[in-house]
């Protein structure tokens, strides 16, 4: 077995596209327990390494979040509030240790249907930057997880950054998880808010759910109702309506019913944190 | 020595040292990684090999062919059993179910069929997985608990337990409520899984180190099914990472490296993987209980039934939820019944509490519900049922202060001051609610025995293949040692868990600690006589021993100077006698619990929790404080989050990590209050101890239930109570 561990973007590019099969790796949190009893095959490129995905970057207004900064770094980072939730979601993600290891770019491209990273990462608009050896193009968020387990990263391609837009002046952001404990669980559902206002009016909003449908969804309609209500008076605001979007399953962890009404609250929860702390 | 009548006035009723609050004695080594556990044995045999597991892939059938070429040519493979290499080996014991290796037979799923022994773990992981195996797999086995019940219950089977006429006492009873409970298959989800490091030498002796709460169970075990000589085997277990009953009995970790290491000619250490923990060794079977209480206008209990079904292995006893229905409360008249339902799911066996832990989980429950069926306060009901007799042998307690542990919690916690009708206290999102449950688990003791050493320089050794497994056996038995010998605790050493010491009680069933601490006094009382002998006299009697000097008289002698060349060694078991069977020696306790329930999404949070316990002398209360936190926080998982989720179409448990099985973490466990009464139990031992390990657990879930059922008038029947089985039935706000 080869273990790569590259310094450049253009090694790990080119490691990848040496012939043999090679995985990527970062933290190794998702990579190494799903192997269960199976052996590795074929090698490992480790991208920890590499100098153009480290570093959260101030950007054009906006941010650029390497593809090997960790949970913890970006709990560890100073950035406005429109990143509480992400920060939240952060806390979320597994244990300690594996907020150490694990990265915001490894979290999206496992694209576990129940990954804490991804609704707040929708709710801010975010973009990934995929590089390969023949370029780099961007692709929102919401188009790179395509599925269970399905993203739109094609062979010789690797994640290299987050990038997130400027956000509305004000913007505020929220995260919640729910789950049968109250910490180190596998969520029930999941939602991350990030809204602004205008004149005493909330002026927008994004708002995504996860763990409710095969990929993270945001919710259109019920950003658009929010659109211009009084944010003191803001009370249950989410109808089923709303939720058109999600497709919840029954599992172990709660009936899709369940989820459906459990959805409900939890953006109403969020909206309410988002505004109000 | 023999315990053949209630304990006098003896040295432990003027305890300088025993019943003070010592801290632990392996929490240190535990801390800093000094107290090694069995796969870090690394100094005990030369040249350890790695052996690693693999289990069958199908739960019921035969194996057809196992494949190893391309293992056996992997890289640091040194050597490769496969159960086809071998008839089936003898089931290790008669409380064994399953056979652990040999054979083509396979019995459930993950049993152990081969074993790779590398030179690390990595190349013995990925040669494991290149055996290929061909299965001729059973088609309709059964792995459906709730489906199997269905189809038995209705048909009649004999009463373990029938006490009068149940059925028309229940018929003209002024009160009757008439319930099924639901409880799911439960993992002990200790934190050390099954290990072992096994060598053999050229006379064919083998020595296991390993995890074992039983270490002569687990010797003669080895010895049955390796068909060999007890006496060439031997078992080390110093330290355990907890065993919850799990490691009451060799499992396959123990086969597996023995196998290993003898095929590759030298020793091997295997630890079992998680999932591999979950599904090839032993887990609480699920019960469906029925539960049918009837009483007279004034609340007594006129007819009490309890009819317990579980899962088994064919031949296996599965989990009899009954027990304590028939001695806890008084009913004029009794029905107990249980119904094995034979599938072919891993094997179910003891954990912590077995019978008890998920037997209150209903009959707690449905007491709370016959208190509201009768308009009581469910405190008051059970105070009405107290008896100080067994309703089912007619035996009386030896000491039974149940209706304190009611009447003093109830005080303590607040109890009138409690949310009187479900679903009406709000605080905000969250729905209030408070619940309690009694508590009761028998308390056996059985012969153990130990070996004590006084040196040279005064110091006194101890050896008892007694186990620790986090429960603070090393500091009670310095702790009655020191007592009893009138020494400094820092002057004894005790040294636990290796089969070459007195065979003990071991730990399991609440039966370790008076058993063990009272074969470490029967020890001392050997070594007083011998002290005696070497000081001119005849026996003890008028000694006395305290401050490390032996007096006799005026005349006082530093026990340094006993033994001033070599060391006095004096040894000696405890023999509980048959009087101790003519009472129901038993303990008993009130579990209290608050809870707060989402209004929205039915989140359960746990506000407060109290449990008073009456469980004789408490040895060590900080030891025993641990025990009783550990098995409340087992309750709370017991009732809201603990649950093997079973495939049934292919008898898997799914859920085999502890991502997915959720124990409680810190963040779901509030404040626990503690209380112990202070009572004596003389019938128990000569320490007037009884256990309480296995008592913390009991009653809490049933606690936390009827908590959860008294914030949102919501009954979930069937546990573990999850967010999803609340949310139809909440209130509306």
């Amino acid at each position: 077995m080869s273990y790569l561990a590259p310094e450049t973007l253009e090694q790990a590019l080119s490691a990848l596209a040496d012939p043999g099969p090679m995985r990527l790796v970062a933290g190794g949190t998702d990579v190494f327990p799903a192997l269960g009893d199976r052996p590795l095959r074929g090698g490992l490129i480790d991208l920890t390494r590499v100098a153009e995905m480290k570093g959260i970057a101030a950007r054009d207004g906006g941010w650029r979040i390497g593809g090997a900064v960790t949970w913890r770094e970006i709990l560890k980072t100073d950035l406005p509030p429109c990143f509480d939730g992400l920060k939240a979601a952060a806390r979320e993600v597994g244990s300690v240790q594996i907020q150490a290891a694990g990265t915001l770019a490894g979290n999206l491209c496992n694209a576990s249907p129940a990954a804490d990273g991804i609704p707040a990462l929708l709710a801010l608009d975010a973009e990934v930057e995929l590089a390969s050896r023949d370029g780099t193009r961007r692709l929102p968020l919401a188009d790179f997880v395509t599925g269970v387990r399905q993203t739109a990263l094609r062979p010789g391609e690797i994640l290299s950054a987050l990038h997130i837009p400027v956000q509305p002046e004000g913007a505020r952001s929220s995260f919640l998880k729910l789950g049968s404990r109250r910490y180190l669980v596998i969520s029930i559902v999941m939602v991350s808010a990030v809204l602004w206002c205008r004149d005493g009016r909330i002026a927008g909003a994004r708002i995504a759910v996860g763990a409710a449908s095969p990929v993270a969804r945001r919710l259109p309609a019920l950003e658009a109702a929010l659109t211009g209500l009084a944010p003191e008076a803001l009370g249950a605001v989410t109808t089923p309506d709303h939720l058109a979007p999600l497709q919840p399953i029954g599992d172990v962890r709660g009936s899709a019913d369940y989820r459906r009404a459990a959805v409900a609250e939890l953006c109403d929860r969020a909206l309410r944190k988002a505004l109000h702390g | 020595m023999d315990f053949n009548t209630a304990a006098e006035t003896n040295i432990f009723d003027r305890p300088k040292i025993l019943g003070k609050a010592v801290p632990r004695r392996d929490g240190p080594l535990k801390t800093t990684g000094r107290a090694p556990y069995a796969y870090e044995r690394h100094d005990v045999a030369e040249g350890q090999l790695v052996g690693y597991p693999l289990g069958s892939a199908i739960a019921k059938g035969r194996i057809l062919s196992m494949d190893t070429e391309a293992a056996r040519a992997a890289p640091g493979v040194r050597a490769i059993v496969t159960t086809l290499d071998m008839e089936a080996m003898p089931v290790p014991s008669e409380m064994h179910t399953a056979h652990l290796f040999g054979g083509d037979k396979v019995e459930h799923y993950h049993q152990a069929i081969a074993v790779v022994v590398a030179e690390t773990f990595e190349q013995a992981r990925a040669a494991t997985a290149l055996i290929k195996v061909e299965y001729d797999a059973d088609e309709g086995a059964e792995f459906d608990l709730l489906a199997a019940y269905e189809k038995m219950k209705d048909t009649p089977v004999d009463p373990e337990v029938s006490k009068g006429d149940f059925e028309t006492a229940f018929a003209n009873a002024a009160h009757r409520i008439d319930r099924t409970y639901v409880t799911t298959p439960q993992n002990h989800a200790q934190m050390e899984p099954q290990a072992t490091v096994a060598a053999w030498d050229e006379n064919g002796n083998v020595t296991l180190w390993t995890s074992n709460q039983m270490i002569q169970w687990a010797k003669k075990a080895v010895a049955k099914t390796f068909e060999m000589d007890v006496e060439k085997v031997r078992v080390d277990s110093p330290y355990v990472g907890g065993g919850f009953g799990n490691k009451l009995f060799i499992r396959s970790d123990v086969v597996l490296a023995a196998l290993g290491a003898k095929a590759a000619g030298q020793p091997v250490k295997l630890a079992m993987p998680r999932p591999f923990v979950m599904n090839n060794t032993t887990h609480r079977a699920g019960t469906v209980q029925r539960i049918r209480i009837g009483t007279d206008a004034q609340g007594k209990i006129v007819a009490l039934a309890h009819e317990g079904t579980s899962n088994t292995l064919p031949g296996g006893s599965g989990e009899d939820a009954t027990n304590q229905s028939q001695h806890f409360y008084a009913a004029d008249t009794l029905l107990i019944a249980t119904r094995l339902a034979e599938m072919h799911l891993p094997e179910a066996n003891a954990m912590r509490a077995p019978g008890e832990a998920s037997g209150l989980m209903g009959l707690e429950m449905a007491m709370d519900e016959m208190a509201e069926e009768l308009g009581m306060d469910p405190v008051q009901f059970r105070l009405v049922n107290d008896t100080d007799t067994s309703p089912a042998t007619g035996k009386k307690f030896s000491d039974r202060n149940f209706a304190r542990c009611l009447t003093e919690g109830a005080e303590r916690f607040g109890w009138e001051n409690r949310n009187t009708t479900p679903g009406s206290r709000r605080e905000g999102d969250w729905l209030i609610g408070h619940g309690v449950a009694g508590a009761f688990r028998p308390s056996p003791a059985t012969t153990s025995g130990a070996r004590v050493r006084l040196q040279a320089d005064g110091r006194i050794i101890v050896e008892t293949d007694m186990t620790d497994i986090g429960t603070g056996s090393y500091t009670i038995i310095a702790q009655t040692v020191a007592e009893a010998m009138g020494m400094d605790i820092e002057d004894v050493e005790v040294r636990l868990g290796d089969s070459a010491f007195p065979v003990s009680s071991g730990s399991g069933g609440q039966f370790g600690a008076v058993s063990s601490t009272a074969g470490a006094y029967a020890a001392c009382t050997a070594l007083r006589r011998e002290v005696a002998r070497r000081i001119g006299h005849n026996d003890a009697d008028g000694l006395s021993f305290a401050r490390g000097n032996v007096t006799a008289g005026a005349k006082e002698t530093p026990l340094v100077d006993i033994a001033p060349e070599g060391e006095i060694v004096a040894e000696d078991k405890v023999k509980f006698g048959s009087f101790r069977k003519d009472r129901m020696v038993a303990t008993f306790a009130a579990h209290f619990v608050e809870v707060g329930v989402n209004a929205w999404t039915g989140e359960v949070r746990v506000r407060r929790m109290l449990g008073v316990c009456d469980a004789g002398r408490i040895m060590n209360p900080t030891t025993a404080l641990s025990q009783v936190i550990g098995g409340m926080v087992m309750g709370v998982g017991a009732a809201l989050s603990e649950e093997i989720a079973v495939d049934t179409a292919k008898g898997v448990f799914i859920n085999h990590d502890l991502a997915n099985y959720e124990v409680p973490v810190h963040a779901d466990i509030p404040e626990q209050e503690v209380v112990f009464l202070d009572t004596l139990d003389p019938v128990s031992g000569p320490l007037k101890s009884k256990g309480v390990g296995e008592l913390g657990l009991c009653g809490v879930a049933g606690a936390v239930a009827n908590a959860v059922y008294n914030a949102t008038g919501v009954r979930a029947r069937e546990y573990p109570i999850t967010l999803d089985k609340l949310l139809d039935g909440l209130p509306e706000v």
